[in-house]
């Protein structure tokens, strides 16, 4: 059946091309900035939910721009949208993590398939405690991996008062709310303590999107874990940066590897980013990054697609919307959604790998 | 409809003999339509039975019946055990029949026995399908953002001040965990128990109660020594089927219940179920031993609302002794 269908739009696909020309109100003339006008096509995806309002808003003004192409980005989750893609049911699949190597041999092998990074996030420990205001609680990698261990089980724990020397921490129990669905938030930040804490990592056996918890509730999604921390007199636990300058909650200013205290944010994630040259799908990993601006807590999120397109149509408005994506005209809609912006050597990766797309032994994407 | 379906596909017959060749076939495709129905049933009960199966057989084979007794539940690892699940559904349900089932029983008597408020009869059984009707995610949301503070504030401090000596009123209270999740199913499952316990209680037959009377009971004696001994089977069933809807409850017991796989003594802790399991980590579940678990898990809910359903037939026949259940 599902190929049947595929034939079918591939056999549609054709007929526009062959008797429509080019599509209306378009040329590779009127792209600007250099970038390509795609043929007309229909693109799903699916997968990660942390990036889904960046893409929601980027496909929207992609679909303003080029109305020949629109995208539908449907969520579901890193694994859901992994899977599909294995399957061939969507045409691009989105992680915050890239593929393990059993995942990309799931796909035919780690050649037949690529990865770009399309944004960057960050994070931010956000609490709730009376008396103690937005940016005044400091903390260290090790009081973070003390209080997520369950060592430090009381605000006042000596630990605590090292760095907060001046601001009165109350004597009260320590509340720790984490992610109940798996999640790249949770990996992230689950990495994070386990490059700070030999003690985490021996504990958890590593990062995840879903562990076991030492101590703390569950709480599902950004909002669910952002509402909880509101709830809860003394919570503290770890949500997107965009859902904490929304819900306008505290958030501590943390220790980076430089030794300063830095406030999460955006231009924090992008410093981050930048520390670490050379980053790529196996070298993913940039929390805990040197640089004095740097957001300790911060990660790629990731398009996944297949190397080799089997409809030359619809793999060109592919590459075509991906390569505008990751140019200053589509980050700008991840900037406004209090998203990174890509370091320009994590777009020019890019731009490499998606030149490397190909259907039936030709480049689809022509920029130069 | 036998008599519709006839009309189409039948000629028009002819005069004597027509009528009664006309109604044999419509018997016929009649029958056809309905055993074809009741074969449908089968087959996408087989189907869904299978299609949960050989996706869990990877887990099964890792883990055998170990699943059912290992507290770890380690995705980082790839090490799967059911128990605090298990333990958190059950207690959960129990806790929701325990409020419920005094207050269904009540609002049941009322609604089919007392004569003298009859006036309130409608406003109530108005209130109880209002209730049925509300979607669980709303009852969630109502209880993540209004039950848990009461709970933490209000409920739990009670409790611990005046039940504190038992063991399941001890320890801190978050306003999140076995405790909030039971009254959430308490409130879900109220409905089905009063609605199925008052039709019930109605149908216990007039002579009965009459005859009750007349040897001078008062109407507590006639409740107490009749209609319920004779509506037992039919209480049953209703409480048992209250019990599959609290088991597979999902998203509302998720947003109150903590997720957190352990087993302790205390109500007032958090917990996990096993649908609040599968519903929160299905998504991001990647690898076959992983979902496997998962799917293990969907097992497990499955062979227990079986186990419900089959105590509940034999309970049942038991008290009737014979196949004339209520329900």
């Amino acid at each position: 059946m599902k190929s049947v269908l595929v034939a079918l739009s591939a056999g549609a696909a054709l007929l526009l091309t062959a008797c429509g020309g080019s599509p209306t109100g378009t040329n590779p003339s009127t792209g600007g900035a250099g970038v390509p006008a795609p043929p007309r096509a229909s693109l799903t995806g699916a997968g990660a939910t942390f990036p889904k309002p960046f893409y929601d808003a980027a496909n929207f003004a992609y679909n303003k721009k080029f109305s020949q192409v629109t995208i539908n980005y449907g969520g579901g989750g890193s694994g859901a949208g992994i899977q599909q893609l294995t399957k061939k049911v969507v045409d691009f699949g989105a992680s915050d993590v890239p593929l393990s190597s059993k995942e990309a041999d799931a796909m035919g092998g780690s050649d037949k398939v690529i990865q770009i990074a399309s944004t960057l996030g960050t994070e931010s420990l956000a609490y709730n405690l009376d008396g103690v205001a937005d940016g005044q609680l400091k903390l260290t990698p090790d009081t973070i991996a003390g209080i997520f261990l369950g060592k430090i089980k009381k605000w006042n724990d000596p630990a605590m008062a090292a760095d907060n020397s001046g601001v009165s921490l109350p004597n009260q129990d320590i509340h720790v709310i984490h992610r109940s669905d798996g999640s790249g938030t949770t990996y992230i930040f689950t990495d994070y303590l386990c490059s700070v804490s030999a003690d985490w990592k021996a504990k958890t056996g590593g990062p995840g999107k879903s562990i076991t918890w030492p101590t703390g509730d569950g709480a599902q999604g950004n909002a669910g874990v952002a509402t909880r921390i509101t709830q809860t007199p003394g919570a503290i636990g770890y949500v997107e940066l965009a859902y904490v300058l929304q819900t306008k909650m505290k958030q501590a200013a943390l220790k980076n590897r430089d030794g300063n205290f830095v406030s999460p944010s955006a231009a924090g994630a992008t410093a981050a980013a930048k520390a670490f040259v050379g980053s790529s799908p196996s070298q993913f990993s940039i929390v805990n990054a040197s640089g004095k601006d740097s957001a300790p807590i911060s990660g790629y999120s990731w398009i996944i697609l297949y190397k080799d397109q089997a409809d030359k149509t619809k793999g060109t408005a592919l590459v075509d919307y991906l390569y505008w994506l990751t140019t200053a005209e589509g980050q700008q809609y991840a900037v406004n959604l209090h998203y990174a912006a890509l370091p320009s050597s994590m777009a020019s990766y890019d731009l490499l790998v998606l030149k490397g797309v190909t259907s039936g032994g030709s480049a689809l994407l022509s920029v130069s | 409809m036998s008599k519709g379906t006839a009309a189409l596909v039948a000629p028009p017959p002819l005069a004597g003999t027509g009528r009664r060749r006309r109604r044999i076939s419509g018997d016929r495709i009649f029958r056809a339509i309905a055993y074809g129905a009741a074969g449908l049933i089968l087959v996408i009960a087989g189907i869904f039975i299978i299609a949960l199966f050989i996706p869990a057989l990877p887990a099964i084979t890792r883990f055998g019946l170990g699943f059912f007794v290992s507290q770890t539940w380690d995705p980082v690892r790839s090490q799967f055990g059911a128990l605090p699940a298990i333990y958190g559904t059950l207690v959960t349900s129990a806790i929701a029949l325990v409020i419920a089932f005094p207050v269904g029983l009540g609002a049941a008597l009322f609604l089919a026995e007392d004569a003298r408020l009859r006036f309130l009869r409608g406003p109530l059984s108005f209130a109880i399908e209002l209730l049925a009707g509300i979607p669980s995610v709303v009852i969630g949301l109502w209880a993540f953002f209004i039950l848990t503070p009461l709970m933490r504030d209000n409920i739990d401090p009670f409790l611990k001040h005046t039940l504190g000596f038992l063991p399941i009123f001890q320890g801190s209270a978050s306003g999140y965990g076995f405790l909030t999740a039971g009254v959430v199913l308490a409130i879900m499952v109220l409905p089905i128990l009063i609605a199925l316990s008052r039709d019930v209680i109605r149908a216990v037959p007039r002579s009965l109660r009459e005859a009750s009377l007349a040897l001078g009971a008062t109407n507590a004696e006639t409740i107490w020594s009749v209609i319920l001994p004779y509506a037992r089977a039919g209480i049953t069933g209703a409480v048992l089927l209250s019990l599959g809807r609290a088991l597979g409850e999902t998203i509302a017991v998720t947003m109150v219940i903590g997720n957190r796989p352990q087993i302790t003594g205390s109500l007032f802790a958090s917990g996990y179920t096993l649908p609040s399991v599968i519903a929160n980590e299905f998504t991001e579940a990647v690898g076959d031993v992983y979902l496997g678990a998962l799917f293990y898990l969907g097992v497990v809910l499955v062979l227990i609302t079986i186990a419900v359903n089959v105590i509940a037939r034999l309970l049942v026949w038991r008290f009737t002794g014979s196949e004339r259940a209520a329900v």
